[in-house]
């Protein structure tokens, strides 16, 4: 009996002693708690970001499809309305030459009678 | 180390592994879209060019097009001055029967017709041959051709051709505007010289003629 106060002093602090490792070991795992959510966070934000980027990605892309529409009807008037103007020039050049080959032919029309004539009727 | 700077410890490290691998996926989106961009680009860049190619086949056949329809145009022109050239001359006729062409009197140049298609009908003939001469109604009733010219044409052909003629002008009657048609008398063989046949057989080196004295004035 001699060392019962003893004893019971030990068995206090023991007692005091697994008390406090409790609360560490929950503050502990709090911590772990928090740290796993901020990796779960983490990963939240990189699926977020990357499918942002593919969504970017497939907007950019339609967004090329659909101004492929509008550079094909551009590229195609341009070259429409240059081969127009081209065509006008040949057709006004061709108008000018064929008026100049009806008074040529006009003056010399009795020139070229005089030469059918002279085939036909054999007189050479 | 206690049980806080063991959570701090915990919490820092997480912070940084969250930090780092968000920002390894903004660099990886980053080239994602970096990438996609330069794809982007470099297929435009082909868009166009396929397009540039495609559309200046179409100026080319635009272009084409135009000149094909300018040399049918002068083609056409020519044309209109050929066929006038050649309706003209068919009209002279008239006035070529009237006034002669070329110092030539009409029955001089129906003589000179009928001489040529006998000496046709004539060559290779060793035999004698008898020819008649067919004549429009118009220039029969004006008796451009009369028995007198048929007898020095007969002289004129036996002795040029070596062979025996004999001319002789038939009642059958033809349409043209002139000329003269000159057949064998058993009808083996004809030599059609009205003017409407000789046109159409000369037709050829005739239209180039014309087409060079109506536009070069040679």
């Amino acid at each position: 009996m001699k060392d019962f106060k003893n004893l019971s002093i030990i068995k206090i602090t023991d007692y005091r002693s697994n008390t406090m490792a409790v609360e560490a070991l929950k503050i502990i795992r709090e911590g772990e708690e928090d740290g796993r959510k901020l990796l779960e966070e983490a990963k939240a934000s990189v699926a977020n970001i990357l499918n942002e980027a593919e969504q970017e990605v497939k907007r950019l892309k339609e967004k090329a499809r659909e101004d492929e529409k509008s550079i094909a009807s551009e590229i195609s008037a341009k070259y429409v309305q240059e081969g127009k103007n081209e065509a006008a020039a040949i057709m006004k050049t061709a108008d000018t030459e064929v008026e100049k080959l009806k008074a040529a032919a006009e003056s010399n029309l009795e020139g070229a009678v005089n030469v059918a004539l002279e085939r036909i009727l054999g007189v050479r | 180390m206690g049980a806080k700077e063991i959570v701090e410890k915990i919490k820092s490290e997480a912070n940084e592994e969250k930090e780092k691998v968000i920002r390894e996926a903004k660099e990886s989106a980053k080239k994602e879209l970096e990438g996609a961009i330069k794809e982007i680009e470099v297929q435009k860049r082909r868009f166009v060019e396929a397009e540039e190619r495609k559309c200046s086949e179409e100026k080319k056949r635009i272009v084409r097009a135009a000149r094909q329809k300018a040399r049918k145009l002068r083609w056409m022109a020519e044309e209109e001055m050929i066929e006038k050239t050649l309706d003209a001359t068919l009209k002279r006729i008239k006035s070529v029967k009237s006034e002669g062409f070329k110092g030539n009197s009409y029955p001089n140049i129906l003589g000179g017709l009928i001489k040529d298609s006998t000496i046709s009908i004539a060559a290779g003939s060793s035999a004698g041959v008898d020819v008649e001469v067919i004549l429009s109604e118009e220039d029969a009733s004006a008796s451009y051709i009369d028995k007198a010219m048929l007898k020095n044409l007969t002289d004129e052909i036996s002795n040029d051709s070596g062979v025996n003629v004999r001319l002789s002008l038939s009642d059958e009657r033809m349409k043209s505007a002139g000329g003269v048609i000159v057949r064998r008398k058993d009808g083996e063989i004809e030599v059609n010289n009205t003017v409407e046949q000789r046109m159409a057989r000369l037709s050829t080196s005739l239209r180039e003629e014309i087409m060079k004295t109506l536009f070069t004035g040679t």
